[in-house]
């Protein structure tokens, strides 16, 4: 073991360090599908964050303009104007930036909290994971909507309330696919190999057990993005979400319901906005889950 | 002389995501009624793709027979229509599972479950006919009949083995293909069911194939051993060939200086250096050569004879001139 | 006889089930000298694992001691454990659930060291983890390999590597060939006794192959149904078992040669019985052939039939 073999050995720490981070990109990137969904979501939130540019705020996405109301799409109104005669392009591109943000920070906030109430109650067992489960029985015993109002009732009106109300009811789910995969992790020799060499339980959870429960995980959150777009505007049509005027995909959907049968145009631009988001979540999922496993190289 | 089971030439290859992989290439087999053949292999020598061929049931789409024949019984398998695969499953041919554990369904009473083959192959009997027959195959195979109500988890190891092999045997096939039968059992319970296979083929004169790595079961049990290597038979013959004759396969030396010999103080084993070649890039000339010791120029480029000697046969250059290289092969 | 680096002493672990309480491991003494292997054999559910764990503390034992170097180490707080822990380490049966999927071999490797924080220094660590590597045979192009693009030989390998990460003193190996064919299985029992003659290690070498056990160890102990019937030095055990189990055991290996004779084998009848709530006595006497009322009724201890060999029988 002399000096040649300590020069191989820095030469592929070298290889390695960048090969980590860039083969799980070198997967990502091979794979079209999440290519393209990436590609679709950094559109979508381009414009959502770039709606002044193509439109004003007050005046074509809140300010009614009853003469205008209900016009099919034309050069003027791209997307047609809706029963109040607000322009229904602006009100996507300025709800995008709610929909998209709220759904996001729903999913992330309740993938973590799910995730570590999971990985707690699913790592320990007995009593833990009696205590933990049986709480989150209750949540998910009653339907979620049901839950969400009654937190936002209980908070108050507004955006971060609405964030913590759905997302306390999306952690259930988490928690409960979390907890079954590190069940299945669990119980495997490599764990036991890493307390054999005093690994402690907060890195044996996150080191070794949570990357290897990560696809049901993402495929759960990737599918909690429509139902959440959707539940946003359920909230706001009980009037505890946001208020009706502020454009949010959700409520323009459930506003656009009345009129779906003569003018369908205002159903399907927003519409076609959440199937858009949500394929691009998809997409992203399924291409970071693959990305992630060491198995699926090349 | 017709045989009960001839395999010619048979080439099975799976189709990987990226490579394809060579299972089985080229390989040759007889087996007359009443014969036990063991076949010898480590992990992937394409022992089990060889009983899936004779079975039919490689992986659909993925397990191609690409080339070769198998007549059993005087049908041509690789020709059958899957109609007609149904019918040969079972009543020719069955195959019993290394995983006892699995092989049966959790749901379902044992006793019917031995019935349910008798009803799908021997369509004749009466119910009452075929409630003495499960009865009949319990005894054989030492269950007691008693039993036939109880579901497979009430059972032990050794015991739902049993239940396995009742279901193989129920309708006296004419070849039984037994895939590691006893690797997961214990080896009292192994002993065991190995004297009970041993007992049935005698009673019942059925011909077969025991695929195993442990050359221990092969010697208990087997008349014929056939030792594959990298999806070819590289050594054949009879037991006594195999054990007690002179020369070998290097590989079949190797094999044997690997076990742990009980009736040597000697602590060292003397292992086969190397790994098996990868089945999607298979070595030229004898797969062998790349971890074999009397490897020469002419193992790289040519793929060696199979010297035919009475009952056995030797795939390898070192015997291309029988007469002359032998002795230079060193004895177990 | 120098001081033993490991003992045990009346080591129990009663696990608690619906039925009542499972004995796995059952009033177990021990003793193995530094540099030595002591073989653990048995069928499976004799509790043979468990004890490799509840010596290794993966599993808490329900009563007795475990002393290393003379500490008891089932008193240790979490600190003092975590420090023996590099002292005692494990190498487990099954390659494939034994590494995890998601890390490279390096990482694999090197997770003890940082770990226990042994080397500080990437560099120093990928050092450490090369050198481990050449130790095991493993050839250095497989340092950013994962786990499932290796074979079964190899990936042993590994397990060994990562156990020798710490410079353990004191091994217990969980059948760690049992799972690989006899060509690689050669190779790695190769390796591990080359590996205790350099480093003089101590193993406790479980396993189900009597074949094995033969070659690895100096001594051996037969378990069954969570307790030792009959422990003695190896040669002897072989040569002349005592127990009746211990004798079936033996006979029903199968050997690699031909038998001409074609006599029946001596086999024991049924199978291992349920070691919940078992009754007092000999527990193998259901499936003893020379079963009589004195099995039944007290405990049989294990009595010295001839220098270091012990049996618990009433023969």
């Amino acid at each position: 073991m002399g000096n040649a073999n300590t020069a191989t050995v820095s030469a592929s720490n070298q290889v390695k360090k960048n090969s980590q981070f860039k083969a799980i990109v070198k997967r990502y990137v091979k794979n079209k599908l999440a290519v393209f969904g990436l590609f679709l979501f950094i559109v979508l939130v381009v414009l959502a964050l770039g709606a002044e540019l193509f439109v004003d705020y007050d005046a074509d996405a809140i300010t009614q303009n009853m003469q205008i109301r209900l016009t099919p799409p034309n050069s003027e109104h791209i997307f047609g104007t809706d029963h109040y005669g607000r322009d229904v392009f602006a009100r996507v591109l300025f709800g995008g930036r709610i929909s998209l943000l709220v759904g996001t920070v729903t999913i992330l906030a309740s993938l973590t909290c799910g995730s570590i109430i999971g990985a707690t109650a699913g790592y320990y067992g007995g009593k833990v994971d009696n205590i933990l489960m049986r709480i989150m029985d209750v949540f998910l015993a009653i339907p979620s909507i049901l839950l969400a109002i009654s937190i936002v009732a209980a908070l108050g009106n507004g955006m971060i309330n609405l964030m913590i109300a759905l997302s306390v009811s999306a952690t259930p789910r988490f928690a409960r696919i979390v907890r079954s995969s590190i069940l299945t992790v669990k119980g495997q020799e490599f764990i036991e190999a890493a307390k054999a060499y005093g690994c402690h339980n907060v890195k044996i959870i996150s080191y070794h057990i949570l990357p290897n429960s990560i696809g049901p995980i993402i495929v759960q959150a990737t599918l909690s993005m429509a139902s959440t777009i959707l539940m946003i505007s359920s909230l706001s049509f009980v009037g505890l979400g946001l208020p009706s005027s502020i454009p949010e995909w959700g409520s323009m959907l459930s506003e656009a319901k009345e009129f779906m049968r003569y003018d369908p145009y205002l159903i399907v631009f927003p519409g076609i906005a959440i199937v858009l988001a949500v394929m691009a979540f998809n997409l992203i999922g399924d291409g970071l889950r693959d990305a992630l496993d060491p198995k699926l190289r090349n | 002389m017709s045989h009960l089971l001839e395999i010619k030439d048979l080439h099975v290859t799976y189709r990987g995501d990226e490579a394809k992989v060579y299972a089985v290439n080229g390989l040759d087999l007889t087996l007359d009624s009443g014969q036990t053949l063991g076949l010898v292999g480590e992990t992937g020598a394409g022992k089990t793709t060889t009983a899936l061929s004779i079975m039919r049931l490689l992986p659909e789409r993925i397990g191609i027979i690409e080339k070769g024949q198998i007549t059993l019984d005087g049908y041509d398998i690789t020709q059958a229509s899957d109609a007609d695969m149904r019918v040969l499953r079972g009543s020719l041919v069955s195959m019993i599972f290394q995983d006892p554990m699995t092989s049966l369904n959790p749901i379902r009473r044992v006793g019917e479950q031995v019935a349910e083959v008798l009803e799908l192959h021997q369509k004749n009997l009466s119910k009452e006919d075929i409630d003495k027959k499960v009865d009949e195959i319990f005894q054989l195979v030492g269950l007691p009949v008693e039993r036939k109500i109880e579901y497979p988890h009430q059972f032990s190891g050794g015991m739902r083995q049993r239940i396995v092999i009742a279901i193989a045997l129920a309708c006296q096939p004419k070849l039984l293909l037994a895939d590691e039968p006893t690797t997961a059992l214990d080896v009292t319970i192994q002993a065991q069911v190995l004297d009970l296979m041993q007992e049935l083929k005698e009673k019942l004169d059925t011909a077969t194939i025991l695929i195993t790595h442990d050359l221990g079961v092969v010697a208990e049990t087997c008349d014929q051993v056939a030792i594959m290597y990298a999806g070819e038979i590289i050594e054949i013959g009879t037991a006594e060939d195999i054990f007690e004759g002179k020369d070998h396969h290097p590989y079949t030396t190797g094999l044997f200086g690997s076990i742990p010999d009980l009736s040597k103080k000697e602590r060292r084993l003397h292992p086969i250096e190397g790994m098996m070649p990868d089945p999607t890039n298979l070595p030229s000339g004898c797969k062998f050569h790349t971890r074999c010791p009397h490897a020469t120029a002419i193992c790289q480029q040519q793929e060696p004879p199979f010297i035919k000697n009475g009952t056995q046969g030797i795939c390898c250059h070192l015997f291309a001139d029988a007469a002359g290289n032998r002795g230079s092969q060193e004895d177990k | 006889m120098e001081m033993p680096i490991l003992e045990t002493k009346g080591l129990k672990k009663y696990f608690k089930t619906p039925r009542g309480n499972l004995h796995a491991v059952d009033d177990i003494n021990i003793s193995i000298p530094k540099g030595h292997t002591l073989g653990v054999v048995g069928e499976s559910g004799c509790g043979k694992s468990t004890l490799g764990r509840v010596i290794l503390r993966l599993i808490e034992a329900t009563d007795g001691e475990v002393l290393f170097e003379g500490d008891n180490i089932l008193k240790y707080n979490i600190q003092q454990m975590d420090a023996m822990r590099r002292k005692l380490q494990i190498i487990f049966q099954d390659p494939f659930a034994s590494l995890n999927p998601r890390l490279s071999v390096s990482e694999i490797i090197a997770d003890p060291i940082r770990t226990n924080k042994l080397l500080k220094n990437r560099k120093e660590i990928e050092e450490r983890v090369v050198e481990l590597m050449q130790t095991v045979g493993l050839s250095e192009r497989f340092i950013n390999a994962y786990p499932h693009e290796l074979d079964g030989g190899r990936r042993q390998r590994i397990g060994v590597a990562r156990a020798l990460a710490l410079d353990p003193k004191f091994i217990v190996c969980d059948e760690p060939v049992s799972a690989l064919d006899v060509s690689i299985q050669a190779q790695i029992l190769n390796l591990m006794m080359d590996l205790q003659e350099e480093r003089d290690l101590t193993y406790l070498f479980i396993t189900h192959d009597m074949s094995v056990v033969k070659h690895i160890s100096s001594q051996v102990m037969v378990m069954y149904m969570g307790q030792c019937v009959e422990i003695a030095p190896t040669d002897e055990l072989f040569e002349q078992p005592m127990h009746p189990y211990s004798q079936a055991l033996l006979s029903a290996i199968p050997v690699p040669q031909l038998r001409h004779d074609r006599k029946k084998r001596q086999l024991i009848r049924g199978e291992i019985t349920s070691p919940i709530n078992p009754k007092p006595g000999c527990r193998f006497a259901p499936r003893c052939p020379y079963a009589s009322e004195k099995c039944t009724g007290e405990s049989i201890p294990l009595t010295e039939r001839s220098t270091g060999h012990f049996v618990s029988c009433v023969l």
